[in-house]
């Protein structure tokens, strides 16, 4: 039997989302290692310093935002990509 | 129809070609995002906003990768191009 348009539909948006769960989850992973390599060098005592923490918080909220702009150039980039790729086709159409 | 039919064998390739695309383009983004992390933030991190010479590298960096990127894709073309004609010269 083949699946119904509506479950088949489901499936995908599944998909769609234990992926973007699992890279939410690799990203987190990520920035704790990096921010902790970053804050963290001092083992002469067990407990977080202070020091370190605000460190550590302050490299998470920094990532993020770094990300939001890199993001936001990278889709300024790919939509003026898009245009020339348009307007090429376009003028290919024509000739 | 005007429109020629796709078989179905050539619409799961399509299919699948969109998924690596997409997949390279997602590579693409994470390592620039690393290589621009590093280059552009000095692990010192007595602030949680983005200084003002960091932003700007941040621009520079995207757009100078991106560029990067696109001028070794030509190369690369044009290299592989180039020796496919040479084995094609070669075999003849």
């Amino acid at each position: 039997m083949t699946k119904a348009p509506e479950s088949v539909a489901l499936d995908q948006l599944d998909k769609e989302q234990m992926k973007t769960f699992s890279d939410f989850l690799m990203s987190y992973n990520k920035l704790s290692e990096m921010c902790f390599t970053d804050c963290v060098r001092d083992f002469t005592s067990r407990d977080v310093q202070e020091k370190e923490e605000k460190c550590s918080l302050n490299c998470m909220e920094k990532y993020l935002k770094m990300n939001q702009r890199i993001s936001q150039r990278f889709q300024e980039f790919q939509m003026i990509t898009n245009e020339n790729a348009m307007a090429m086709a376009k003028k290919t159409g024509q000739l | 129809m005007a429109m020629p039919q796709i078989s179905a064998a050539d619409q799961a390739k399509l299919q699948l070609m969109q998924e690596m695309e997409i997949e390279m383009m997602s590579d693409l983004y994470n390592r620039m995002t690393n290589a621009c992390h590093k280059k552009c933030i000095p692990p010192r991190y007595s602030e949680s906003e983005l200084g003002k010479g960091e932003m700007v590298c941040i621009d520079r960096c995207v757009a100078k990768y991106l560029d990067i990127h696109e001028k070794i894709g030509k190369k690369l073309t044009a290299m592989s191009m180039q020796d496919e004609e040479l084995m094609k010269k070669m075999s003849n």
